[in-house]
């Protein structure tokens, strides 16, 4: 079923509104991600695509069918919410069954597929108790249930994962995926956690003040964030943002961070045919903000032209990987955002205090914003 | 839990645990204060006249139904029971019927001028019925309204639902709004919330609420007084016929108070748990 929201806004009294204009369309079968910072409007979104929340202006159409002032429980949508929300003093088979018995589906049928979702969803022992007697992770599988057992047009999630704890996250998340690729309901799936959204996504989408700021799969985000922001959001560690500058270099375009005064040296990357392409002529070549992720860093022990010098302050072992967190002569004039670099290194690699490095941006998924703006200079490039 | 088990815990100190023992005796003598009256209508109620009048208080006594059979067979007190439990059982039923549609909207419902309303609401009930006893007897007298059922049943309702909507609105306001809204994608409609999942939950504080409901129409006087002669009378009314001219009839007074604390007592006893849990909703959470 597909979800098309045509310029809908939402407003409360005099204040801003919370979504503006909002263009969206969402595919048949897809995992949908709204993603943002509290207070950017995602759960206001999803909310009126329930019909919990009415729409100022603007129209939803769920599967063709205009919805935009149908009551919410005609619109055969399911939610799983933030708390949870189960009936108190109702048992898990109830919760399971109410929408069913509203329905007026017959009993042996409602029987089964009760039997089908705790099977699924491993609450068979359960179904006789109350939600107060249940762990937080049991909680959790039983609102999913409740909302999967009446195979729904839609599927919403308002952070259903967030009053769990990190392991049980990670293993709730990995259900989610799996029952969505079992059933294929078109999910619309909220959340501020931007890990969540690119392990379970298959399209997400950017929010920041009731705007959508990027719309694309996980990886075409992390790689080309269309603004600083969405380009601090996406990514953990986030990504390193330095002033930079754009130089002709015979046939070459290069992106440049200046050394600090006095010292050798400075960042300078050659950018790819592509990339060079995609840069608008009448970009100011003086102000730009060039963010490389932490990865995209290499941490080498030797000086070389192009490489930016820098100090290891100290690391961070992540397991699989290590962060150095990196100081810089000029730190407060080179580096947005933060006063350190972050650069990956090898779990194994030993940088002791104070360690002189050399770093070297590498790979394709370096960025570039125009100063001011905020907005990518590679937008244009395929 | 040191409060409950003093002696357990070595950090109290004997002042600490005298001072509790003062207040424990405190309390026990407030309880005896309260309770002596309702024991003493009990006793009397078994009493012979003799006995009742005795110059010394008798405790220890051959008890009598005399007093109750009077009760029954001279002054038609089973008529006045029958009243007292139709009017207040139905003023009861309508009073939580209306009080839970209203606090729902309320508390649910985009209702203009909500809180407003809700406090105007609680207002009605500071009105002293005295003040406004005359006029409702006069209009009653035009509506034929007078000495009925349905009569005492319309004002009783109309005194107590400002109260019974205020409680039901603080009970279900505690009530988490994504229940609602679950149970809303679920298909329910609005009654249905209110029966399958918003009563459910405030039960303890539902009935609590037409405890307190049930309490005040039973026991009401004033406006039966005024309101009813002879078709419609409660109990409380005809407690009050004893106190004849010459005489007082100590031991039918006795009977029908004991009759009418009845019901309470029982109601009480049996939904204690319920009405501690009522009272303290949403303190604890």
């Amino acid at each position: 079923m597909t979800i098309v929201l045509a310029q809908v806004t939402k407003a409360y009294g005099t204040r801003p509104p919370a979504v503006r204009r909002l263009d969206l369309e969402i595919q048949d079968g897809e995992f949908f991600t709204l993603l943002g910072p509290s207070g950017c409007g995602k759960t206001t979104t999803l909310r009126m695509i329930a019909g919990l929340e009415a729409v100022s202006s603007g129209t939803i159409a769920i599967h063709g069918r205009d919805v935009t002032h149908v009551p919410a429980r005609h619109r055969d949508v399911a939610m799983v919410f933030q708390g949870y929300a189960l009936y108190p003093h109702m048992s898990v088979h109830d919760n399971l069954a109410l929408n069913l018995q509203i329905k007026r589906i017959p009993r042996p049928e409602i029987a089964s597929r009760v039997q089908l979702v705790a099977g699924m969803l491993g609450l068979d022992g359960l179904l006789d108790r109350k939600p107060g007697e249940l762990s937080g992770g049991q909680r959790q599988r039983v609102a999913l249930g409740r909302a999967i057992i009446r195979r729904p047009n839609v599927f919403l999630m308002d952070e259903p994962l967030s009053n769990l704890d990190l392991k049980l996250r990670e293993e709730t998340r990995t259900e989610i995926k799996k029952l969505h690729e079992q059933l294929r309901i078109t999910t619309v799936y909220v959340t501020h956690d931007q890990s969540e959204a690119l392990v379970l996504s298959d399209r997400i989408g950017i929010m920041r003040d009731g705007e959508l700021l990027q719309l694309g799969g996980p990886h075409e985000i992390y790689a080309r964030p269309a603004d600083v922001f969405v380009a601090r959001f996406i990514g953990s560690p986030s990504i390193n943002l330095l002033s930079a500058r754009l130089r002709r270099d015979g046939p070459e375009l290069v992106v440049e961070v200046p050394p600090a005064a006095g010292a050798a040296g400075g960042l300078r990357r050659a950018l790819s045919a592509a990339m060079a392409r995609a840069i608008a002529p009448d970009t100011d070549p003086n102000r730009l903000t060039l963010g490389v992720r932490p990865e995209d860093f290499v941490v080498h022990r030797t000086a070389a032209p192009g490489r930016l010098p820098a100090q290891v302050d100290f690391i961070q072992p992540m397991g699989a990987v290590s962060f150095a967190i990196l100081r810089l002569p000029d730190a407060a004039t080179v580096i947005q955002e933060r006063d350190h670099l972050i650069a990956a290194i090898g779990p194994d690699d030993d940088f002791p205090r104070g360690t002189p490095v050399w770093l070297e941006a590498r790979g394709e998924r370096i960025c570039l914003f125009h100063a001011d703006t905020g907005r990518s200079l590679l937008r244009g490039e395929p | 839990m040191a409060t409950t088990a003093p002696h357990r815990d070595p950090r109290v100190t004997g002042a600490a645990r005298a001072g509790r023992w003062s207040v424990n005796a405190f309390t026990l003598a407030l309880l005896g204060l309260w309770l002596f009256p309702v024991y003493w209508i009990f006793l009397t109620s078994f009493k012979t006249p003799r006995e009742i009048n005795a110059p010394t208080p008798t405790f220890l006594f051959d008890p009598t139904l005399e007093n109750y059979r009077d009760l029954f067979t001279r002054f038609a007190f089973g008529r006045a029971l029958t009243n007292s439990f139709v009017i207040v059982g139905a003023t009861t039923f309508l009073v939580m019927v209306l009080a839970l549609l209203a606090a729902y909207a309320l508390g649910r419902l985009p209702v203009p001028g909500e809180k407003h309303l809700a406090l105007w609401i609680l207002s009605l009930r500071f009105l002293p019925p005295v003040a406004v006893i005359i006029p409702f007897y006069l209009t009653w007298q035009r509506l034929h309204l007078l000495d009925t059922h349905a009569g005492l049943i319309l004002i009783y309702v109309a005194f107590n639902l400002p109260f019974a909507i205020w409680m039901l609105r603080g009970f279900l306001v505690e009530v988490p709004r994504e229940l609602d809204e679950a149970a809303t994608l679920d298909g329910l409609s609005h009654l249905q919330i209110i029966r399958r999942i918003i009563l459910p939950v405030i039960a303890p504080g539902a009935a609590v609420t037409a405890i307190f409901t049930f309490t005040f129409a039973w026991n009401e006087y004033l406006m039966a007084l005024i309101l009813t002669s002879v078709d419609a009378t409660t109990v409380p009314l005809t407690v009050s016929k004893f106190i004849q001219a010459y005489s007082i009839l100590w031991g039918d007074v006795g009977a029908a108070a004991a009759i009418q604390l009845l019901p309470i007592l029982v109601v009480v006893f049996l939904l204690q748990k319920q009405i501690m849990r009522g009272i303290t909703l949403g303190a604890v959470k």
